[in-house]
């Protein structure tokens, strides 16, 4: 995919001072990559088993190789110029009951007037890396062919913005943060692009404040399977539906190696955080492990390139918040603010959320239709970590889009840009059931 | 017969040096205020053992102190595996008629969770049985080797321990250890759902208990869950930085425990056992893996009675925690020691599933680390159980 010429956005000219929006660039400070350095340096590797491959996990001559790569090899002038392609930004954003966060965000404008904005939501170990390939072709208008305004944060606690001190920093203020930035940037009405915790925030977005938020389209698969399944199968958890399409025959068996083999660094962050903050904080060797077996075995058979890796690794080494605080928001998904443990099927009634008289919001809770009306888009990845039968993704809402797709797994925008570009500028088409919302909005200006 | 060795413990200087230096670079986490230990271990507490850790710890009074009991190294085979140099503690009594006591630790525990009790153990003055204590670090654990090759799982650990055994002369032993056992059937059909059904006229031991079993579940099962399927990953935080290991294991030596007042020095002396082991401080956490999975890294359910699934020694089955759980008509007479503040705490009902429980006893305090934190305890417990046996009869 060749790169259009990039669209340079004027800050000064087009934001008011007032709204307290500073351009931003990254920079990886000469001191602190030093300090990396030395770490490196030092580091004392484990054994291993032979055999192993990546059954237990990271292999020790994949790490050794990485760690001698970011230590002598990986070009850190080039990876900040890389990321700075991408206009950036930050604001400070207040959410109720918390302190004032400086959020880091992308924001590419596009040229056309009828553009949509568009929020990009990364997850963990991701960034707002991820909407690089994708975002300034998102941005072109050409033909008939729906273009966006792009804004990708790094969400509170992640990349480039700060992180919280308080307790119960939950999904519903990551949605409030995400929200308040779209309107800072004068969106009232904008759609939303997500996978991972980005399926999360941008869900609560669409349910928390369903008149701005008008469309989620999302990369991964979540959903309980719906009763005409569950009641035909009591003794299958993972019920299938009649005719299964390869994806979801093949996604049943996916989806349980997940849960059996790859969840244990989600238990542990929902519970623990700390206790692995300090192997985060201090070795970054134990990062790039802890980070690249995701890498690994999230994507379809992907072969990343060291200085990829080394570039993914290091936005969380050199994170505003450090290492250790992206991991709270799991913590925070399954606990109410006082650290009482929210059981998977609560729908949050009785339930305290963050801030006082709020319900909390749970997993379960945003699995439900509430008749919102936001309209959804659902591409399906058959390498992704649940890779679910549509029956049981439709359940969460008018979906007028989905498409499934051959190859591809859980970092669906950097795996394949061109596939989720596409998805998108279908999902939107002037005449579509989500790209007519803003045709009328427009009309009505 | 490969012989076997006195062994001292040390702790080599310069790896001394090393770990201190590690310690001063550290680089520390934040943490959000007012999370007490609900999130993890606590900065400030990390912070404070570290310091000690790398200044005040004494090496040489700690060694001293392991060294108080008599040690020793052999060779031990195991089928489809090299042999092990072990490392364990042996303590006879002076009573020739002394009943030989094997003591397994577990994780993150040592040998030294023996220490204790042993002595009180062989001696013959306190009006019961008295005992000769083996007490070895396991394989891939404190002073043992570690294992290089796929596949030595729980059968493995028994093979080598039962050798050790022999080996010492003993033919015939007894073990201690600790809560483990299924919901009876009977109880699992009149509360269909129930993730602990509970029995009519359950005692408040068992209702706390519950309580405390599905707290560690929701709660305090993600190192298990980490251990049972990605240890590798986990190897390198642990063999790279001290912090993160003094982290992962104080956090089980606060939550698995009843308020026991660990000491700094106690839990340096506890992590530095595995920051110092043999076989490094990565190669613990393979035990959960292998119990998890057959020789071929595949993974078995939980549920599982190991048939179809390939053990360590190829044609032979695995074996699994389900298996374990069932009574199989041994005849081996089993005692239970309940403490409330273990992670396990289970009706009597469920832990009589095993087989014949011939001895019992409801601990009004105490945790995970029973011979630790409660050794007169348990001492009295292995004597009352042992004296009322007729160990003598088939």
């Amino acid at each position: 995919m060749r790169r259009p010429e990039h669209q340079s956005v004027i800050l000064s000219n087009e934001f008011n001072i007032m709204d307290r929006i500073k351009a931003f660039a990254v920079s990886f400070p000469e001191a602190h990559v030093t300090d990396l350095k030395e770490r490196l340096a030092r580091t004392a590797y484990p054994d291993e088993l032979g055999n192993a491959g990546w059954d237990m996990g990271t292999p020790l001559s994949d790490v050794q190789r990485i760690c001698e790569h970011w230590r002598t090899r990986f070009n850190w002038k080039e990876a900040e110029a890389r990321l700075n392609e991408l206009p950036q930004f930050t604001t400070p954003i207040q959410c109720d009951g918390f302190e004032e966060l400086s959020i880091h965000f992308v924001h590419v404008r596009s040229q056309s007037d009828s553009a949509i904005p568009l929020l990009f939501s990364h997850g963990w170990p991701g960034s707002f890396i991820e909407v690089s390939k994708m975002a300034c072709y998102l941005t072109e208008s050409q033909d008939n062919r729906p273009a966006f305004h792009v804004v990708a944060p790094s969400l509170p606690n992640f990349g480039f913005s700060q992180g919280t001190k308080k307790r119960g920093f939950a999904i519903e203020q990551y949605a409030e943060t995400c929200h308040k930035l779209m309107l800072r940037l004068g969106y009232e009405q904008y759609a939303t692009q997500g996978g991972d915790w980005g399926w999360y925030v941008t869900r609560t977005m669409s349910l928390l404040y369903a008149s701005s938020c008008l469309a989620t389209h999302y990369n991964m698969d979540v959903g309980d399977p719906p009763a005409s399944l569950a009641d035909s199968q009591p003794d299958d958890s993972h019920p299938l539906p009649p005719k299964p399409t390869s994806r979801e025959l093949s996604g049943k068996t996916r989806t349980a190696w997940f849960d059996q083999e790859g969840f244990g660094y989600n238990m542990l962050q929902s519970t623990k955080p700390q206790t692995i903050a300090f192997a985060l904080a201090d070795s970054p060797m134990a990062l790039l492990a802890w980070i690249y077996e995701k890498l690994h075995d999230w994507a379809d058979n992907r072969a990343w390139s060291d200085e990829e890796i080394c570039l993914w690794v290091s936005i969380y080494w050199f994170s505003t918040a450090g290492p250790a605080a992206a991991c709270r928001i799991y913590y925070e998904m399954i606990h109410d603010k006082y650290g009482n443990y929210v059981p998977s099927d609560s729908l949050g009634q009785g339930i305290e959320g963050a801030v006082a008289g709020k319900t909390k919001v749970t997993r379960k809770w945003l699995k439900q239709d509430h008749g919102t009306g936001v309209k959804i888009g659902q591409s399906h990845f058959p390498g992704d970590i649940h890779v679910l039968p549509s029956a049981w993704t439709r359940t969460i809402g008018n979906v007028v889009f989905e498409k499934e797709h051959e190859s591809g797994g859980h970092f669906a925008a950097y795996e394949k840009p061109e596939e989720l570009l596409e998805d998108l500028r279908v999902m939107f088409r002037h005449d579509g059931e989500a790209g007519k919302l803003w045709v009328s909005s427009i009309s009505t200006e | 017969m490969a012989e076997i060795e006195a062994f001292t413990v040390l702790f080599p200087e310069q790896r001394i040096s090393q770990l201190k230096q590690r310690l001063q670079q550290a680089l520390f986490p934040d943490e959000l205020p007012d999370s007490g230990w609900d999130m993890g271990t606590p900065l400030s507490d990390i912070e404070r053992i570290a310091k000690h850790w790398a200044s005040k710890f004494d090496f040489q009074q700690a060694a001293a102190q392991l060294n108080e009991l008599p040690q020793f190294k052999t060779k031990i085979d195991c089928e489809g595996f090299d042999p092990l140099s072990i490392h364990f503690v042996h303590l006879r009594s002076d009573n020739p008629n002394a009943i030989p006591l094997f003591f397994s630790h577990g994780w993150p525990g040592s040998f030294f969770e023996v220490y204790k009790i042993a002595r009180q153990l062989t001696r013959s003055d306190n009006g019961g049985p008295c005992f000769h204590v083996v007490a070895p670090s396991l394989p891939n654990f404190g002073f043992s080797d570690g294992v290089k090759k796929r596949g030595f799982a729980i059968e493995q650990y028994a093979t080598v321990c039962n050798q050790l055994m022999l080996k010492l002369g003993y033919e015939r032993y007894v073990t201690q250890g600790g809560d483990w056992g299924e919901p009876p059937a009977s109880l699992k059909s009149t509360q269909p759902g129930s993730r602990f059904p509970l029995p009519d006229g359950a005692t408040p031991r068992e209702l706390q208990g519950a309580q405390r079993t599905a707290w560690f579940l929701d709660e305090g099962y993600g190192y298990n869950l980490l251990q049972s399927t990605k240890p590798q990953t986990l190897a390198y935080a642990l063999a790279d930085s001290p912090l993160a290991l003094l982290a992962w294991i104080s956090e089980k030596l606060h939550d698995w425990t009843d308020n026991y007042p660990w000491t700094d020095d106690e839990i340096c002396l506890w992590v530095s056992i595995y920051y110092f082991s043999t076989a490094g401080p990565a190669a613990a956490t393979r035990i959960y893996y292998e119990m998890a999975h057959d020789r071929n890294g595949k993974y078995v359910p939980k549920d599982s009675m190991g048939k179809g699934f390939e053990g360590g020694v190829p044609g032979t089955q695995k074996i699994t925690g389900a298996y374990l759980k069932k009574d199989h008509g041994t005849g081996v007479k089993i005692g239970m020691s309940h403490f409330p503040m273990d992670i396990q705490v289970l009706p009597s009902l469920y832990t009589n599933t095993l087989g014949n429980v011939v001895y019992e006893k409801e601990h009004e305090r105490g945790g995970h680390f029973a011979a630790h934190e409660c050794p007169d305890e348990l001492a009295s417990d292995l004597r009352e159980m042992f004296g009322a046996l007729d160990l003598r009869s088939a």
